[in-house]
């Protein structure tokens, strides 16, 4: 029994070794179908592909190019303007204005290549200017507007009350002054176009009866005003002028406001209990 | 006998009865199955509380991919995967932003779920319906400032939705993003800190505005809506130990010693942690505190661990389980809307002087007990934010949204011997999502 089977383990090995003969065989004889090397690769299923971020990296004249492309390994760099780089992130700075075609082209050792380009424009930061804006009648004088006409308050009005009135006497300066009646009932209110987030002075110059007791407040607003009860909520600066020592000497006020998110503001006056003036606005920027 | 037939009968006759079509197709009562569940107003709130349930998990590995990405923070070991993140060679494969993805998108999901099933939840619908969206829009604005163009799932998606698994482009994220926080503060009231709310919801568009860049009227008057809210700065301690303080705008909430409730970044963030200490403090940092923190902010956000080794000094709990801490994540709080508010002025613009972006500023820099001048630069309120909101999660997204990324981290690699490319500045897609999104998903250059 045991020989028969060690016979059988012979025959076994010998098959075996004869298969792996013709494997061996059939594999050198299929070699030969195969001598070219590019028949059994691949397309580059991933191409070079050029992409890059430009920003600015210090002044308004020097730029940087951050390289973001993908499945490359050369790359030239052209700025536009005549230099041009080899590095892998791209940097130029620039003589002067003006708008540059800067292009990468990014390459594999296949020599596929791809080109991104994208247009800078080399401009000269403006300077923040503060909007300075223009009271207009500020001295209630009459014939004052721009085009020569205006009666002191034509710039003065809203729909949201009766105006103040005109007088002649006392005034700061020139021939004109606004007046509040005692009842209080009376309204300035002028919009003025400011730039945002600024800080400026408005000045003018009150005065009042030396009784009863009272008092006249000038407001400025942030936005246009629409409905008087919101003017509490909207104020962005007031000062309440309570001086009653001479009926006919003015007090300067400044009133520092800024103008916050708005790119309005309205300058908006009314009095309580004494009849006063008002006279001679103007406006700031604050140092 | 007779009785009992009788009584035979109408058992038998209840029960041939009752044989509705309700019996032949019972809802399970052991299991709770999306099919049948949502159907009345505490159901429906369940699923809210779920999105924050999410969210608890969500953060927790935030600073990984937030604060040891920039110059702010580093393990103190530097090895293994974590130190993939402050060598700015985060792999395709790393496990912390693989399951940071999973997790935000899971938020997403729950988000979605509630959205879908706001019919039942009657007359608190409208409240539901903002602080989902509030949820869902946080987790994509962090998704898309991290990895770029991603896949925009605005419904509840099952396995073979393909269509929604490529990458979608950044511009219709964010259109997302905003009209979800819109509606968010349309629909919402300041009644929780732990909740979404609607001057978290304000707070948070005033951060995508400033994020766009050209829109700085629109986040500047957001920021002042925060701002007329009722918040107020606290004593700087207790902005992280006094927990739901008049500060804090939004917090993910945490308990101590309950495990489903607790985090363990408190404990991570020391020696005992699992990896022997993680967010530590740079040597950049620590100098950025001597140089502009004050010795209020500094005492209370590095404390010295060992010779020249500072760790963080926020968020340390007093749990009796140290891996259950209670500390809360802040989100939003009202410093950051403060300065987000003098960055809305600033306007992109280099200095400012104006007298309200001095007024915010000054209010930051006076509980640090420093001074505060007339003008205020870019460089100035980058380095009030680093010392103020250091260990936050906020130092990268800051570098990145001022412009000076590149430049600033391009100076730290080259310092400490990294190799820093712009492609950095986005994560990898993690390649198990590519792996399963059937050839949809693609990854970001560099990677």
């Amino acid at each position: 029994m045991d020989i028969m089977i060690l016979n059988y383990k012979n025959i076994l090995k010998k098959g075996l070794g004869l298969i792996s003969v013709f494997i061996l065989v059939a594999s050198i004889g299929s070699c030969e179908q195969f001598e070219l090397p590019e028949a059994g690769s691949m397309a580059d299923l991933t191409p070079p592909s050029a992409n890059f971020s430009a920003s600015l990296n210090g002044d308004y004249l020097t730029y940087k190019f951050d390289n973001l492309s993908t499945s490359a390994t050369d790359y030239v760099w052209d700025y536009g303007d005549g230099n041009s780089s080899t590095d892998f992130n791209g940097a130029n700075i620039y003589s002067d204005e003006g708008t540059f075609t800067v292009t990468l082209t990014a390459s594999d050792k296949l020599g596929v290549s791809s080109t991104f380009s994208t247009n800078v424009t080399v401009v000269k930061p403006p300077k923040p200017v503060v909007l300075l804006p223009v009271i207009l009648e500020a001295g209630f004088e009459d014939y004052n507007l721009p085009d020569g006409t205006g009666d002191g308050r034509d710039s003065w009005r809203t729909s949201l009350g009766e105006i103040m009135q005109i007088t002649s006497s006392p005034v700061y300066e020139g021939s004109q002054a606004a007046k509040f009646p005692s009842d209080g009932t009376r309204i300035a209110y002028q919009e003025l176009e400011v730039s945002v987030n600024a800080d400026y002075v408005l000045t003018y110059y009150y005065t009042m009866k030396t009784s009863p007791a009272g008092s006249i407040t000038v407001s400025v607003l942030g936005g246009a005003l629409t409905n008087l009860a919101n003017a509490a909520s909207q104020t962005l600066a007031s000062f309440k002028g309570t001086d009653q020592t001479a009926e006919s000497t003015f007090v300067q006020v400044d009133l520092p406001f800024n103008s916050g998110n708005n790119t309005i503001v309205a300058i908006y006056a009314r009095n309580e209990s004494v009849e006063c003036r008002l006279d001679s606005f103007s406006i700031r920027e604050a140092d | 006998m007779k009785q009992i037939q009788i009584i035979t009968l109408l058992v038998m006759g209840i029960l041939i009865s009752s044989c509705g079509e309700d019996y032949l197709d019972p809802s399970p009562v052991s299991n709770i199955g999306s099919n049948g569940f949502y159907k009345n107003e505490a159901e429906v709130e369940a699923a809210v509380i779920n999105i924050y349930d999410g969210l608890q998990l969500a953060v927790q590995r935030e600073w990984a991919l937030t604060e040891m990405r920039s110059d702010n923070s580093k393990t103190r070991s530097s090895e293994g995967e974590w130190a993939q993140f402050e060598n700015l060679d985060v792999k395709s494969t790393n496990s912390t932003v693989a399951n940071y993805w999973a997790m935000f998108y899971n938020v997403i999901f729950r988000s979605n779920s509630v959205l879908e099933n706001l019919d039942a939840a009657g007359p608190s619908a409208t409240q539901f319906e903002g602080e989902a969206k509030f949820t869902r829009a946080l987790s994509y604005f962090n998704l898309v400032r991290l990895f770029g163009d991603v896949p925009l799932i605005d419904k509840v998606i099952t396995p073979t939705d393909t269509d929604y698994f490529d990458r979608d482009s950044t511009a219709d994220v964010y259109a997302l993003i905003v009209s979800d926080l819109q509606t968010a503060i349309s629909n919402l009231d300041n009644s929780y800190k732990g909740r979404a709310s609607k001057a978290a919801a304000q707070a948070l568009l005033a951060k995508v505005y400033l994020t766009f860049g050209n829109n700085y009227g629109e986040a500047q008057s957001l920021c002042e809506d925060v701002m007329d809210s009722g918040f107020s700065l606290v004593g700087f301690h207790d902005v992280f130990y006094s927990e739901r303080s008049s500060e804090i705008i939004f917090a993910v909430e945490y308990v101590n010693d309950i495990a489903a409730d607790s985090q363990d970044f408190s404990l991570e963030f020391t020696q005992d942690g699992r990896v022997r200490g993680l967010n530590y403090a740079t040597p950049e940092l620590v100098q950025a505190f001597t140089d502009f923190g004050g010795s209020i902010r500094t005492q209370e956000s590095i404390i010295l661990d060992a010779v020249d080794s500072y760790r963080c000094g926020k968020f340390i709990s007093n749990s009796t389980a140290n891996q259950q801490n209670g500390n809360d994540w802040i989100v939003l709080r009202y410093a950051d809307v403060l300065l987000m508010h003098v960055e809305a002025i600033m306007a992109g613009a280099d200095v400012t002087t104006s007298s309200t972006a001095v007024a915010s500023f000054k209010k930051v820099r006076d509980r640090a007990g420093l001074p505060t001048g007339s003008s205020i630069t870019k460089e100035d309120l980058l380095n009030e934010r680093r010392v103020e909101l250091a260990f936050e999660n906020h130092r990268l997204f800051d570098l990145i949204r001022f412009g000076v990324a590149e430049s600033v981290l391009g100076t730290f690699a080259t310092a400490n011997g990294i190799v820093f490319t712009a492609s950095d500045l986005l994560l990898p897609i993690p390649e198990r999502e590519i792996g399963v999104s059937f050839g949809k998903l693609t990854q970001n250059p560099g990677y």
